[in-house]
């Protein structure tokens, strides 16, 4: 009997929490005529996914999109078995294209094969699905690592201790930056790696990984740095250590807009802050775009209008050096295709990521990454 | 009660329904979120939403299922995780297409999976070393061979094997995974009925008691681990079969839920009470919470906060009911009232003295001065011979990794700023540890410190934007959150009765959801200089947050050594239903332990935006493993009761040392995982003695 209770009262309580939650459910009249696309997102926690998110209801909200489009986000934590259920549900809540930032490469491909065979397309953004019928837009991780490893040879010329932050270990996306860098590395034998840990992508990790190292080894004992995220931190320690900001060891690393401040040649803006502002770092920027998801929105409708989409779309990779940065005033999409590449330290925070011109993203621009607003 | 025994009537049933009460709730809990989904699915259910929903949630069945027993016995497995992602990758690797390499392989899985276990076995059950640290120390070597054998996603197993496990049973009416979850229910209905299942639940209701009821305890835990490292071969077994190809990090998450699946299927933390049954429907209840996410659609920040209040919702009904923690805190409210209406109240009664007075000549007792200067310090050691024993193996293996550290890097390093980012790394576990260490003496656990420390940083920065005078107040605020956060932890444990792995584990998925709303994704704002000082600056050649931790560690040592509070904690950590005879209010000192566990999060929080300057989404994600490490290996028994402020803060310092040698160096990453679980297993080796 009190069981019986028990449950009347746990469904009066979830009847309570449905209606709570239950802010969903558009009229279905004016969605009839949209295309039905599911965004499903792995992990939510980081800087990097919020923006990417942001871009993407950006995209679907602006003027071209937002009568085509119903978009409806769905967050699956970074369970592979829990983003397989989600997007088996989403085929059959019937979504006609699903975009999706896989948590694994491999761990979908028979959730994403079923998809297919019910005629939904399947169209992963910056990470990689490996099953065929899957469309994928991501940059070639290989060439980032090989052309930041070979950058950071030269700035030394060919000799010296390096310390290497890679990302999350039994990642592919870490595999293939990590390999190829320390495959240029091998071929240079004056360059000498002298610790190497995984930073988890995370500028916190970054922080606590390299106070670590520098317990072991001084400042003095390393001459440059490869890092996956990290190479702000990297200056912040070394101003915090006293180190004049010309003597700032070279680093290779992310595409954060902290990063790029520091790149600038100094005075160019005014930091907020010790670590966050402009004093010439040696330094070289590269970064997996935040935009390719709003870009993969783009393909799912072209592709259900009808029209050809290759499986695989390579981004060009996103590259900075010392000497090619510049200020953006607006952050319009007009001004980034001019060249802007950095943005004012005081509208956003230094792990944001300046990455975002796409050159077939005229949608989204410096109010989409920031605040999820399409151009006008 | 007696008189119906008496006369002959029937009181099973009755009797039963108590037993079984977990399992009903789960079955109810279950049987809601299908219906509540049923009812939103206007096209209703066909055979593929079936079939793709018992696949969704056999590998945590299946996985759930192990731990279950594990937990069952008293114990405590945090493998399981790990041995999927190495069963997934053997299979990845190395199974062809041919039946017999299918057959083979998947045999040897479950073989991998019970020599994982056996592993856990012979520390646990033969050499009574503590589960929580051996499995802990497993998890690490297990996971650091999964990335020798495939240190990225690939490989492919056969189609055979994926539709197999996943297809039809019989084509339109039977899931193959079905099959596969009763076949395991079967399994287990076997071993409970056999004498094994005996011996599992009398070792986890009361060990003494079986031992002497001739049960052979080591034997029983044996086999435990043995076939619960089977069961979660069985899950990776399943996965594998489920993705077709391998994933070196796709158990690892799998870990907490499967501990929720376990606790929602009404099997209780401590053992001796539960069983499988309960948890395949609490595994299933967890994977619908998906759909359920999907069709109600629920916006993309809200999903954490939804699920973790699906979470609680499930397992709130039982809390309400005559039996209930509730019910139990509502008649002692009520003896109080009539108490107090009677005048019949402790604090008024008449103060008279009961002590127990002994005539005792003081010129007969034995003065300071007749003890000699060595004896004195004997004595002190032998009246805390006890806790010098589970205290100092981690300060000794911290000897020996300093020294280790120091030959290695001979040139390079320099004492001083060694010690100084050693003991500043380590003030944020060690601070982490009093209050994850108070719960687990209380036999609790605390899950929420990711997102408490992450939320309390970000409302710190966007509050206090880099300014001081911000900071005088935004840092109290932050603290009371945290301290807030560890209120309504601890009304959840103490008073609703909810299980500490689903109160904290649903309050860390809703801070994380009222964070990301809070800072839209991106967190704002600067730490205080004065915080950044305090953490990167130098005031006597270390950072001010050295001198901190030196006050910190005698306070927090006092706190739990020579207050009443801490006496408290231990008190309710060896037995609830003493400390409750004995007159502590067990309900308001949990209270107080999850408040202090909120604190230190928070302060911790606090401590990493000093560190880094801003704060950052997730950036509390690392410490919830190595915050519960620090607190074994110091010697804290995780079922509670034991443990020494010195040991967590000796744990703190020999993690810290340790990640510390090993960042030094260009060791691959596998590499390091088996060297951090070695030492982790070789610390409790050595605290062997005192427990055998």
């Amino acid at each position: 009997m009190s069981a019986i209770r028990t449950g009347l009262r746990c469904s009066a309580m979830a009847l309570a929490a449905a209606a709570v939650f239950g802010f969903a459910a558009p009229d279905s009249a004016a969605a009839a005529e949209k295309f039905k696309i599911y965004l499903s997102m792995s992990y939510i926690g980081n800087d990097w996914q919020a923006e990417a998110q942001r871009m993407i209801s950006a995209m679907a909200a602006s003027k071209d999109y937002r009568d085509k489009v119903d978009l409806r986000i769905q967050v699956a934590g970074p369970d592979a078995r829990k983003q397989i259920q989600q997007i088996n549900s989403m085929v059959q809540a019937g979504a006609q294209a699903i975009i999706t930032f896989p948590i694994s490469p491999t761990a979908l491909n028979n959730v994403v094969k079923n998809a297919c065979d019910k005629k939904v397309f399947v169209i992963a953004y910056d990470a990689e699905i490996t099953e065929p019928c899957a469309y994928n837009i991501h940059i070639d991780q290989s060439e980032a690592g090989r052309v930041t490893g070979e950058w950071l040879v030269n700035e030394l010329h060919g000799k010296g201790n390096i310390v290497v932050i890679t990302g999350v270990p039994g990642t592919s996306v870490d595999k293939f930056r990590t390999a190829a860098a320390k495959e240029v590395f091998a071929k240079n034998p004056g360059i000498k790696i002298i610790a190497e840990v995984p930073g988890m992508w995370s500028q916190a990790v970054a922080r606590e990984k390299l106070s670590e190292i520098l317990a072991t080894h001084s400042w003095n004992d390393i001459d440059g740095l490869w890092m996956q995220v990290g190479c702000y931190t990297a200056a912040s320690m070394q101003i915090e250590a006293g180190i004049p900001t010309d003597k700032i060891k070279p680093c290779a690393g992310e595409a954060a807009n902290g990063h790029r401040v520091q790149m600038l040649p100094p005075g160019a803006v005014e930091g907020v802050d010790n670590s966050y502002k402009p004093f010439g770092y040696h330094s070289i920027s590269y970064g997996s775009p935040p935009y390719s998801g709003a870009l993969a929105l783009k393909k799912a409708v072209d592709l259900l209008e009808g029209k050809q989409v290759p499986k695989t779309i390579m981004l060009p990779l996103p590259l900075a050096k010392t000497g090619e940065m510049r200020l953006c005033e607006k952050g319009s999409w007009e001004e980034m295709k001019n060249g802007c590449n950095v943005f004012d330290p005081k509208l956003v925070p230094p792990g944001w990521f300046a990455d975002i011109f796409g050159p077939e993203t005229p949608e989204v621009g410096f109010g989409a990454a920031l605040l999820g607003q399409p151009e006008e | 009660m007696s008189a119906l025994v008496a006369n002959g009537l029937p009181r099973r049933p009755r009797l039963n329904l108590g037993r079984q009460r977990g399992l009903i709730i789960a079955v109810a809990a279950f049987a809601l979120i299908i219906g509540v989904l049923y009812a939103l699915t206007p096209a209703g259910f066909s055979y593929f939403d079936f079939s793709f929903m018992s696949a969704g949630g056999a590998t945590m069945v299946l996985a759930a299922m192990g731990e279950t027993m594990v937990i069952l016995t008293g114990g405590f497995d945090l493998s399981a995780g790990a041995v999927i992602s190495l069963v997934n990758v053997v299979l990845a690797t190395h199974m062809h297409e041919t039946g017999a390499s299918q057959i083979g392989w998947s045999a040897a899985a479950l073989a991998i999976g019970a020599l994982a276990g056996a592993f856990n076995a012979l520390f646990i059950a033969v050499m009574r070393l503590p589960a929580i640290v051996v499995t802990l120390a497993n998890m690490f070597i297990v996971q650091g061979v999964t990335l020798l054998i495939l240190d990225q996603p690939g490989g492919k197993t056969p189609d055979g094997l994926t539709s197999f496990f996943t297809g039809d049973a019989i084509p339109g009416a039977l899931p193959a995974p079905v099959v596969v979850v009763a076949v395991a229910l079967a399994i287990w209905a076997v071993i409970k009925n056999s004498r094994l299942g005996t011996g599992i639940y009398a070792v986890g209701s009361d060990e003494e008691g079986a031992r002497a009821s001739g049960i052979r305890i080591v034997a029983v835990k044996f086999a435990t681990y043995v076939i619960a490292g089977a069961f979660y071969a069985a899950g990776g077994l399943f996965i594998t079969a489920q993705t077709g190809s391998g994933d070196p990090l796709i158990g690892a998450p799998i870990l907490l839920q499967v501990f929720a699946a376990t606790v929602l299927g009404g099997t209780r933390l401590g053992g001796g009470r539960g069983g499988c049954l309960g948890t395949a429907f609490g595994a299933y209840t967890l994977m619908l919470t998906i759909n359920v996410l999907l069709v109600l659609n629920v916006p993309a920040y809200y999903s954490t906060v939804a699920e973790g209040v699906i979470l609680i919702l499930a397992v709130l009904g039982g809390s309400f009911g005559h039996q209930s923690r509730l019910a139990e805190y509502g008649a002692m409210l009520r003896l109080r009232w009539q108490a107090w209406r009677n005048g019949t109240r402790p604090s008024a009664l008449a103060r008279v003295s009961r002590r127990l007075a002994l005539d005792i000549d003081p010129a007969a007792a034995p003065r300071r001065g007749d003890e000699l200067a060595g004896a004195a310090w004997r004595g002190w050691v032998r009246r805390h011979k006890e806790t010098l024993r589970y205290v100092a193996p981690s300060y000794a293996f911290l000897v020996i990794v300093i020294v280790v550290t120091r030959i290695v890097f001979r040139a390079e390093m320099s004492a001083l700023p060694y010690l100084n980012s050693v003991l500043v790394l380590s003030s944020f576990l060690a601070v982490l540890g009093l209050g994850q260490g108070a719960v687990i003496l209380t036999g609790g656990l605390d899950l929420s410190l990711p997102w408490t420390i992450a939320l309390c940083g970000i409302l710190l920065t966007g509050t206090v934007e880099g300014s001081d005078q911000a900071a005088a107040w935004a840092v109290p605020m932050v603290l009371g959150v945290g301290i807030l956060v560890g209120f309504v932890n601890g009304v959840g444990v103490a008073f609703l009765g909810l299980s500490p792995i689903v109160m904290t584990l649903a309050m860390n998925g809703i801070l994380e959801g009222l964070a990301l709303v809070y800072d839209n994704g991106t967190p704002h704002g600067w730490s205080a200089p004065a915080l950044r000082w305090f953490m990167t600056g130098e005031l006597g050649g270390v950072a001010p947050a050295v001198w901190f931790l030196i006050a910190f560690v005698a306070a927090a040592t006092l706190l739990l050594s020579r207050t009443s509070f801490g006496r408290r904690i231990y008190a309710i950590g060896n037995s609830v239903r003493a400390a409750r005879l004995s007159g502590v209010a067990v309900g308001t000192t949990l209270l107080g332990v999850y408040m202090l566990s909120g604190f230190c999060s928070a302060l911790v929080g606090v401590m990493l935006t000093g560190f880094n300057g801003q704060a950052f989404n997730g950036m509390g994600d690392n410490y919830l493993l190595p915050s519960i490490a620090v607190i074994v290996v110091g010697g804290t028994v995780i079922t509670g009761g034991r443990g020494h402020y010195l040991g967590i803060l000796g744990g703190a310092l020999l993690l810290t040392a340790l990640s510390t040698a090993l960042a030094g160096t260009v060791l691959p990453d596998a590499v390091r995982h088996i060297i951090f679980g070695a030492v982790v297993l070789g610390a409790i080796l050595a605290l062997r003695e005192q427990s055998a």
